[in-house]
């Protein structure tokens, strides 16, 4: 593996796709921000505005890293140069896993961090650790999408269903009795439950980013 | 390392629709090949095989001494490749493009892509969005030529390019061609090109190389002849006709074998040869397609 190429790629990358990542780091603290006011609505407005810029950036960066460029026939021009299908896809996997963790650990941080303000409920703390590294997963099936289907429509069906089963998730994890024992209170706690939901995530992560490349080492035809 | 810088033997690859039928081909260093074929007749899926972007079914491809695609990354260190459908990225710009190829390529040469910023009129600071078409071809032949890559593959890179683009783009080939180690495909349906730059032919049809040949030698051999042939005497069978035109009286011959015997030939056999008349490129590319499909129908 060519490393060097590797982080080349990465940083081509991070240079069309900056101003996307960069933005969407003050848009989510601002979101983050309504919070403060202290008023019910804005806690409910904070977490859409903040799903959706967390959402929308994984999808856009997916889309464009790999769909667009196969769609404006630059993949033509990567290709070109000296790098292998291995290089290329573990490129991709990288430059759209570190792109992403631009803005959400931030925001992760952030949203953790208002939940530990004086008056706030503690008890979700938990809870939005466990739907943050969901979203984590949301990206990087979309990404998995993106680079094994190379077509816009199946990795449009792939942000669709991950964009669901976000909702799905977040309902079934939000009534575990081990997460929603302890949701509303005013201390963290961590269950059994919680760990191991938030693990299980986390081990996902890998296992899809793995998936990735066993399916493109079988591929023959890259062009 | 050998002298042959592209070698193909037996190689094979079936799509549902089409299949690259057993191409075998050698490209000696230092040589200009002109790749030609109608559209659909398998040139792309063989420059793709060559470039390690498309796995062959079947045969063994060797570029520079390496093998593809196993050892693509390696080989396109030294390869240069500018397609008609192959795209900058059109957010940045070319001096943007210009930094990410030479931070790649240890040979680039920012001395000689100054020189063709300016010989193709190109201003670094644009976007790519920003260009015309030619120019955009300009531009990636600028990339691929400034590293000073050994093998220039070029995979139609003059299609639609306007009279003045396209001469451009021809004449910094044509430069290029005074290096005499670089080794050049150039793939085109646009056969006035080919013949200008290339001193090998391969004509693909169907997926099959049906030519291969020097350029002199492939327009030496290929005539058409105007005959006279009298009522009492038979149009002469000579070598490798290809294609009878015109009337029995005034037969036009094309054949692929012509030496000066066949003339003599055809006086022998009571005919009178009132000319013979050479072929352009795309002349005997369409007769040869032509007389290939005419023996075996799709």
């Amino acid at each position: 593996m060519n490393y060097a190429m590797v982080r080349r790629l990465i940083l081509k990358d991070w240079y069309l796709n900056r101003w996307l990542i960069m933005a969407s780091v003050p848009a989510g603290l601002a979101s983050l921000a309504i919070v403060l006011t202290g008023k019910p609505v804005a806690f409910l407005l904070c977490i859409i505005l903040l799903c959706m810029i967390i959402i929308g950036v994984g999808a856009q960066l997916a889309m464009a890293t790999t769909i667009n460029e196969r769609k404006e026939q630059t993949l033509a021009f990567v290709m070109s140069l000296p790098v292998s299908w291995r290089e290329y896809t573990a490129a991709k996997i990288l430059a759209n896993l570190i792109l992403f963790l631009i803005p959400w650990l931030p925001l992760t941080a952030g949203a953790l961090c208002v939940l530990l303000l004086p008056g706030a409920t503690r008890g979700l703390v938990p809870y939005t650790a466990i739907m943050s590294v969901e979203m984590l997963i949301t990206t990087c099936l979309i990404v998995v999408a993106g680079i094994i289907t190379e077509s816009q429509a199946w990795t449009t069906v792939g942000i669709f269903c991950s964009s669901l089963g976000l909702n799905v998730l977040g309902y079934v994890f939000a009534h575990l009795r081990g997460i929603s024992r302890y949701m509303w209170g005013a201390q963290v706690h961590w269950s059994p439950t919680a760990w191991f939901v938030l693990i299980g995530e986390l081990l996902m992560v890998p296992l899809l980013l793995g998936l990735t490349f066993f399916v493109q080492s079988r591929k023959t035809d890259f062009l | 390392m050998s002298d042959i810088c592209v070698r193909f033997t037996a190689v094979s690859k079936k799509y549902p629709h089409f299949l690259l039928d057993n191409i075998s081909l050698e490209l000696p260093a230092g040589s200009i090949l002109g790749f030609i074929g109608a559209n659909g007749a398998g040139k792309s899926t063989t420059i793709r095989i060559l470039m390690g972007l498309v796995r062959q079914d079947s045969g063994a491809v060797e570029v520079l001494g390496h093998s593809m695609p196993a050892d693509q990354a390696a080989a396109k260190q030294k390869i240069g490749f500018v397609s008609e459908d192959m795209r900058l990225y059109g957010a940045a710009t070319l001096a943007w493009h210009m930094s990410f190829v030479a931070s790649i390529y240890p040979d680039w040469n920012q001395a000689y892509a100054d020189k063709l910023v300016r010989r193709f009129d190109l201003k670094p600071q644009q976007k790519i969005k920003g260009l015309s078409h030619g120019q955009r071809v300009k531009a990636a032949l600028l990339l691929a030529l400034a590293h000073q890559p050994r093998l220039l593959v070029l995979d139609e890179p003059t299609t639609g390019l306007d009279p003045v683009a396209r001469r451009e783009v021809l004449a910094e080939l044509m430069a290029v061609l005074a290096d005499e180690e670089r080794t050049i495909l150039f793939s085109s349906h646009n056969t006035l090109d080919v013949e200008q730059i290339s001193d090998r032919i391969a004509f693909i049809d169907r997926g099959r190389i049906i030519d291969f040949a020097d350029k002199e030698s492939l327009l030496d051999r290929w005539r058409r002849l105007r005959l006279v042939v009298p009522a009492t005497a038979a149009l002469p069978h000579l070598p490798g006709i290809v294609e009878v035109g015109g009337s029995d009286r005034l037969p036009v011959l094309t054949t692929s074998q012509f030496d000066p015997s066949v003339l003599s030939l055809c006086t022998d056999r009571g005919a009178t040869v009132q000319a013979v008349d050479t072929m352009t490129l795309e002349e005997i590319f369409v007769a040869n397609v032509q007389s290939r499909r005419e023996l075996q129908p799709a």
